[in-house]
């Protein structure tokens, strides 16, 4: 393989596969990337603050939500999603399509971990804000967008892009399925042309390109978030306590 | 101060690319007979699951099949013993492989050499050797009883599986333009044939097809094959085309057994008919 990466004709047999392979392999990834992540932030949101709310059903659902998908294997899930799922729906022979198979692998996958980052972000603060907010007369959803959530943001984000970056680079399970992603592209490309290391090569950094604005948009969104106000976790949890002594 | 983050970062890439580099290159063992001599095994990469090609016996874990049997002649003349004694004092290291799998194995001196269905193309072999053919394929295509699918003119619109790295999309649109077939279907890659085998039977394809030789091991009672034969093709034994001491010898044990008949004798010995 080492060999193989100084010839130069396996670096042009590369270059002319780039638009036949590359670039749709590309965009399908960035497609799903795009589709999944705004799943998973969506069913991230939505069960993370399920699993803070004080109903136990609901509480409840969000834990079987998490532990179920946490705790399997994405690439079983995209392979039932691809040959059970269908089968389960009724149909024989009815096909999902790739993108929306892709989309709902990465993006129910990680909308657990995202939900699990959510509800640390929310239980770090305080619950004597949810009190105080709770005594002036905010609802729920009122106390969760003016005094909750601009303050979890901050703790979240570091975790929260770290989901993304993953989510970002698992959409390559989508070529177990013949997802027509960067993955099986890159795969059909290298073990057509025998040339792994040009193969492989182009996908890492077609892959970098995604991910790196990506980690960059967050570490800006953290940078930005840090400008907000935050409980002092400390001095209250101390002043609490010295109230209850 | 940025710039001398980019130079951070820079360094770090280049630190990390070498040290990927270091990783592979230890994999490239330096060969040559006599260092397959010294190993005293040869280490011959082939497939685990070709029905009388090559299948791994999953009570004793022993490979058994034509092209086990060739591997095992070919080790005899590198150790200057025979078949029968190599097999006996196992004498080769069999190493699974698959579609993806052989030609970086053959390329990075993991294995002497490869056995395992590799058809010879020309593109193949500028990159790898290739010994004389030792077996004649053709392209077949499985299609599921309640499809539907009769002819090749019916897989119009229909979604064909192939495995990766395999010819069979070439040879299917070869026949299509030889014989003027009406026929448009798609083509997804997969990188086993369990995968493949598993998407026919899920619907999720409307056809498989690799060659004939492998098909056979996944035909069953939900599914026929169609009648036609086309996209003959040659296995050869593929080896590392640098190590030419290796490769010639290669190339002389099998025009040897072709040309003597224990080629053909091998075929028979294990069910595969001669044509």
């Amino acid at each position: 393989m080492l060999n193989g990466l100084l010839k130069a004709n396996r670096w042009n047999a590369l270059l002319e596969a780039i638009p036949e392979y590359y670039i749709p392999g590309f965009l399908m990834t960035l497609r799903t990337a795009i589709c999944g992540l705004l799943l998973a932030l969506l069913l991230g949101i939505i069960f993370g603050m399920l699993s803070t709310s004080r109903s136990r059903v609901l509480k409840a659902i969000s834990r079987v939500y998490v532990e179920f998908f946490q705790n399997t294997p994405l690439a079983l899930q995209v392979v039932f999603y691809y040959s059970c799922l269908p089968i389960l729906l009724g149909g024989t022979g009815m096909r999902i399509p790739k993108f929306v198979l892709g989309l709902m692998g990465v993006g129910i996958y990680h909308g657990a971990y995202i939900s699990e980052v959510i509800r640390t972000g929310i239980e770090a603060i305080p619950p004597g804000q949810s009190e105080a907010a709770k005594s002036q007369g905010f609802s729920y959803l009122q106390t969760m967008r003016y005094i909750i959530m601009p303050q979890t943001i901050r703790i979240i984000m570091p975790p929260l892009a770290n989901q993304a970056l993953n989510l970002v680079k698992n959409t390559s399970v989508l070529a177990m399925v013949a997802g027509m992603d960067l993955m099986y592209f890159t795969d059909s490309f290298g073990s057509s042309t025998g040339y792994f290391a040009q193969a492989y090569f182009c996908s890492a950094l077609m892959y970098f390109i995604i991910c790196y604005p990506l980690a960059r948009l967050a570490r800006y969104l953290e940078i930005r978030s840090m400008r907000q106000p935050v409980a002092k976790v400390n001095m209250t949890q101390m002043m609490e306590d010295s109230i209850n002594v | 101060m940025k710039t001398r983050n980019w130079k951070r970062f820079f360094v770090a890439a280049a630190v990390t690319a070498l040290a990927a580099m270091s990783l592979s290159a230890c994999g490239g063992s330096s060969s040559g007979l006599d260092a397959i001599k010294e190993r005293g095994v040869v280490k011959v990469g082939v497939k685990a699951d070709v029905p009388k090609f090559s299948l791994q016996n999953t009570a004793t874990g022993e490979y058994e099949g034509f092209e086990d049997d060739l591997a095992y002649a070919i080790a005899g003349k590198i150790l200057g013993i025979s078949a029968e004694e190599a097999k006996a004092q196992k004498k080769v290291e069999f190493q699974a492989v698959n579609a993806k799998t052989r030609g970086p194995l053959v390329e990075n001196g993991e294995v002497d050499y490869v056995i395992a269905t590799f058809t010879i193309t020309p593109e193949r072999k500028e990159t790898y050797n290739f010994s004389p053919a030792y077996y004649t394929d053709a392209v077949g295509i499985l299609v599921n009883n309640d499809s539907g699918i009769e002819t090749i003119e019916d897989l119009d619109g229909k979604i064909i599986g192939v495995a990766q790295s395999s010819t069979s999309k070439q040879e299917f649109e070869n026949y299509k333009a030889e014989n003027g077939i009406q026929a448009e279907p798609t083509f997804q890659e997969f990188a086993t044939y369990p995968e493949l085998a598993q998407a026919l039977a899920a619907k999720q394809i409307d056809a498989f097809s690799v060659d004939r030789a492998i098909l056979e091991g996944y035909k069953n009672d939900s599914n026929k094959f169609l009648d036609v034969r086309y996209g003959e093709q040659e296995y050869g034994v593929c080896s590392n085309k640098e190590n030419t001491e290796l490769s010639e010898l290669i190339n002389t044990t099998v025009q040897e057994m072709l040309d003597d008949g224990s080629m053909t004798a091998l075929m028979e010995q294990n069910g595969l008919t001669v044509e």
